[in-house]
């Protein structure tokens, strides 16, 4: 029951997915923690962390939503229908390339979603940010990451490593 | 150019086992056309932008093109296995250590992870938004989507439904 739940929630975001992964966050919010109760406000933050501090996509994390919901299992069907109904898609469309070469729309289309996505984006901030904003500390972490981010080139995975070194610190 | 499936799959296990802290596709970029040389920077940038208009993760997405482009159907699968399943390894050998409950400290690393996760997201959320030069319609489209997800509780395909055509036409009209 839960494992048809996952692969529920986790193909429709994938479907859904415009933008890369972080458009997604907001739903994924409702759907994991608000809705299914699968986990808690506060281990969905640590989760997108840890999607930030592991190689490849954040997405990864719905391995470790479905972990929490329903074991191994869950995680290989949550990581599995986030990634594979979108990656059909991009293989049909990877088929039907060399058609679809240098069509004006394509820019249109990304022109579009672009403005939404990052509507998307600042939403998912407050959700995050209810798990992980928990202590004046913390803000000031998450406003020096985001200052550090946004004026040097410094490898995001080193800043969540040097914010997991200062969390060890503070909060032990 | 054609290489064989098992060829293009070890490069992206390489990269998706070395590639932390986002700039994959970035990455993916060095090594198919730079290193590699297997596609010109035009063919690779024509990839990339389908890509990112289709759904999903770019670079998964970016695998199953380079490796479809390269090396067929079977070079698609292999490339899309090696940039997805190492990394979700390693993402699930993080959070069962992190579960452990003798590793005491690690839930406080957690803690200030999760934090700075915020920052990031706000980092994000201001590059998307004002390195992209949005005129000041697309900036309203941006705070109108926003506002419907976060105040009107928007379900992201409503969302999608209701501002990507508005954008699409603003877009048009700016192009006319």
């Amino acid at each position: 029951m839960v494992l048809w739940q996952l692969g529920a929630v986790f193909g429709v975001l994938s479907l859904l997915s415009f933008g890369g992964g972080n458009a997604i966050v907001p739903q994924m919010y409702a759907d994991t923690v608000v809705q299914h109760h699968w986990i808690a406000s506060s281990t969905f933050a640590r989760f997108f962390a840890l999607g930030r501090l592991a190689p490849g996509p954040t997405m990864n994390m719905s391995a470790l939503i479905g972990y929490a919901a329903a074991g191994f299992a869950g995680a290989a069907v949550a990581a599995a229908a986030l990634f594979v109904p979108a990656g059909l898609i991009v293989y049909v469309l990877g088929r039907m390339w060399r058609r679809l070469h240098g069509h004006a729309w394509r820019d249109r289309i990304a022109a579009g979603f672009a403005p939404v996505v990052a509507g998307l984006i600042w939403a998912g901030i407050p959700p995050v940010a209810s798990g992980a904003i928990t202590a004046p500390a913390t803000i000031a972490i998450a406003l020096a990451a985001a200052a550090i981010v946004l004026t040097t080139k410094v490898n995001q995975a080193l800043v969540v490593v040097g914010a997991g070194l200062v969390g060890f610190v503070l909060f032990r | 150019m054609r290489v064989s499936a098992w060829t293009v799959a070890r490069s992206f296990l390489w990269l998706s086992l070395t590639t932390y802290g986002g700039a994959q596709s970035a990455a993916i970029r060095r090594e198919v056309v730079r290193h590699r040389q297997w596609l010109a920077e035009d063919e690779f940038l024509e990839l990339r932008s389908i890509a990112m208009i289709a759904p999903g993760p770019n670079s998964p997405n970016l695998a199953i093109l380079v490796g479809l482009h390269l090396a067929g159907t079977g070079g698609a699968v292999l490339a899309f296995l090696a940039a997805t399943v190492p990394g979700l390894a390693i993402i699930m050998a993080f959070a069962l250590l992190s579960l452990d409950p003798r590793l005491g400290g690690v839930s406080a690393a957690l803690r200030g992870c999760a934090a700075a996760a915020v920052g990031l997201m706000v980092a994000g959320a201001v590059e998307t938004t004002v390195m992209r030069r949005l005129d000041l319609v697309q900036l309203a489209i941006v705070a109108a989507s926003a506002g419907a997800v976060t105040f009107l509780h928007f379900s992201l395909w409503l969302t999608l439904l209701v501002f990507v055509p508005i954008a699409i036409a603003v877009a048009q009209r700016a192009d006319a």
